[in-house]
């Protein structure tokens, strides 16, 4: 089932198997991993698979979460106009 | 000049403007769903004593008393930024910015996912999404479902769908895999679903209970499990059963199931292709804490209330001066619990103020969290109380 071509990442197409195997190959951490295959970078910041990214590199490395959150946030949290950041309506 | 911001109209943020109200402080809640009452508008469910827990009727009354008090709730309008300020919070929202000397942040909780082979098609929903439409929005999700994933909440929103006449096929398992943890485990399932056995009058959770006195006992259960599951509700709960793909051209037309070992493997020759028109995921939920991360507030990672949950203390202050935070983002636990612990981040800013001169009704408030607490009969995880004690300790910590 890892294998399987199941998307985890929606906005940037990024697989189940995608994850496991950058993680295999870069034991690394969950920010490294996002870096390294863009899931959570799309349009939706990661609402959906952020906690899976977490979830691939807990199972591949072994590492279990800190108290510290591991995929940091960053503002604007929700998907946001040109107009509402200053922009021109025409 | 307002006296304080409340992100979220849930029940814990409806709840503590009602007390800052009450204190005679300026208060405005921001919400981004169209109507005011988070999750409660979708809660539906009978307690142990018979009588019917209404959430819409709830989110009516809060809405109701909070505007009653001048409280300036408006709907539909998002965060997306905070930041501190020399004299406390900015806010940038889909409707411009705002400046507040208090913010309490009352955003509650996400639900997480749990990918399945074939879940990008159209008609796959989390089960939150299906509660939503059916008990919100009364727009029919389908004709026959497929719940994959079992668990309290899982149940509970079946039993609505199921009550709105919507045919719920039956209730399966993930497929076990590096990201389903425990959810494609059927003792880990089956153990957790014992503990809300007062919650179902099921046949599945008396035949369950007997074997619930030993760890032995309870795989021995497990092993027993019959294939074609126990009903609750007349919904068979199949804990022996896996979804492996969710099917479909355009949109979903059923579901490759197979019936597992206790620990999650597909049995070989035991596939077998279901018909379903919409397939509900459910995973867990964990505390909605974007923008406690985006002010800066130290964290603890805690599994028993959900995962990471910005660090307070027991009058719901966090760590960063004129911050709070109440409800789900603190921990997942019942409607009940947020409410009261909503109360307590009302009268602890109204305290802040200086609007507070006796402070026994924040004492009071602050004991009746950990009442209702005991009482819950919706208790998301057994370890509630150990992980609360852990967050004090922190917030207590230099
Ligand atoms: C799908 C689902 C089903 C549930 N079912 C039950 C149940 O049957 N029984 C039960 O007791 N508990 C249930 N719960 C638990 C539920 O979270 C609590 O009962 C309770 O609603 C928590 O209250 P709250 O005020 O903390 O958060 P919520 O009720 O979740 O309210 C939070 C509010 O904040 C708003 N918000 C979040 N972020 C932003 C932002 N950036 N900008 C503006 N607004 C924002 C949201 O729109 C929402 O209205 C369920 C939870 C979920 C997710």
């Amino acid at each position: 089932m890892d294998a399987h071509q199941l998307i985890v990442c929606r906005c940037e197409e990024v697989s189940l198997a995608e994850l496991m195997e950058t993680a295999e190959a870069y034991p690394c951490s969950a920010r490294e991993l996002k870096l390294r295959t863009r899931a959570g970078m799309g349009c939706c910041g990661g609402r959906t698979c952020r906690v899976l990214v977490d979830q691939v590199i807990e199972k591949v490395t072994g590492q279990t979460p800190s108290h510290s959150v591991p995929l940091g946030y960053q503002p604007p949290v929700r998907p946001l106009s040109f107009q509402l950041m200053g922009g021109r309506n025409k | 000049m307002i006296d304080a911001l409340i992100i979220g109209a849930g029940p814990a943020g409806l709840s503590a403007a009602i007390a800052c109200a009450k204190q005679d402080l300026s208060v405005v809640v921001i919400d981004e769903f169209y109507r005011a009452g988070g999750r409660l508008l979708g809660q539906l469910h009978q307690e142990p004593d018979g009588t019917w827990w209404n959430g819409i009727e709830e989110a009516l009354r809060l809405d109701r008393e909070a505007r009653a008090l001048g409280v300036d709730i408006r709907c539909g309008v998002s965060v997306y930024d905070v930041s501190r300020t020399p004299g406390g919070w900015n806010v940038s929202t889909t409707a411009g910015k705002m400046e507040t000397p208090l913010l309490l942040i009352a955003t509650g909780a996400s639900e997480t996912a749990v990918p399945v082979p074939g879940w990008t098609l159209p008609g796959v929903m989390s089960i939150g999404a299906a509660q939503v439409m059916t008990n919100v929005q009364r727009v029919r999700v389908g004709e026959r479902g497929v719940v994959i994933g079992v668990n309290i909440l899982s149940v509970a929103i079946a039993r609505e769908l199921q009550l709105a006449g919507i045919q719920i096929d039956r209730m399966i398992l993930p497929p076990a895999s590096s990201i389903t943890g425990n959810a494609g485990l059927p003792e880990e399932v089956m153990r957790a679903l014992l503990r809300v056995a007062h919650l179902a009058p099921s046949p599945l959770l008396r035949w369950g209970s007997r074997f619930m006195h030993s760890h032995w006992m309870q795989s021995l259960a497990v092993r027993l499990y019959p294939s074609r599951g126990f009903p609750m509700w007349d919904i068979p709960i199949q804990l022996r059963t896996a979804a492996l793909e969710i099917v479909g051209k355009a949109q979903v037309e059923g579901v490759r199931i197979a019936q597992i070992t206790p620990d999650g493997q597909p049995i070989f020759g035991t596939e077998q292709l279901i018909p379903a028109d919409f397939v509900c995921i459910a995973g867990g939920l964990s505390p909605l804490a974007e923008l406690a991360a985006i002010a800066g507030c130290p964290f603890a990672y805690v599994p028993s209330l959900g995962g990471h949950v910005p660090i307070h203390n027991d009058q719901m202050q966090t760590a960063l001066p004129g911050l709070f935070v109440a409800g789900n983002i603190t921990g997942v636990e019942s409607a009940k619990v947020a409410m009261a612990q909503g109360k307590v981040a009302g009268l602890s800013m109204a305290h802040a103020r200086g609007a507070l001169t006796d402070l026994s009704p924040l004492t009071d408030a602050i004991r009746d969290v950990k009442a209702v607490r005991q009482r819950a009969t919706i208790q998301f995880h057994p370890d509630i109380d150990d992980g609360r004690a852990l967050v004090e300790k922190l917030a207590l910590a230099p």
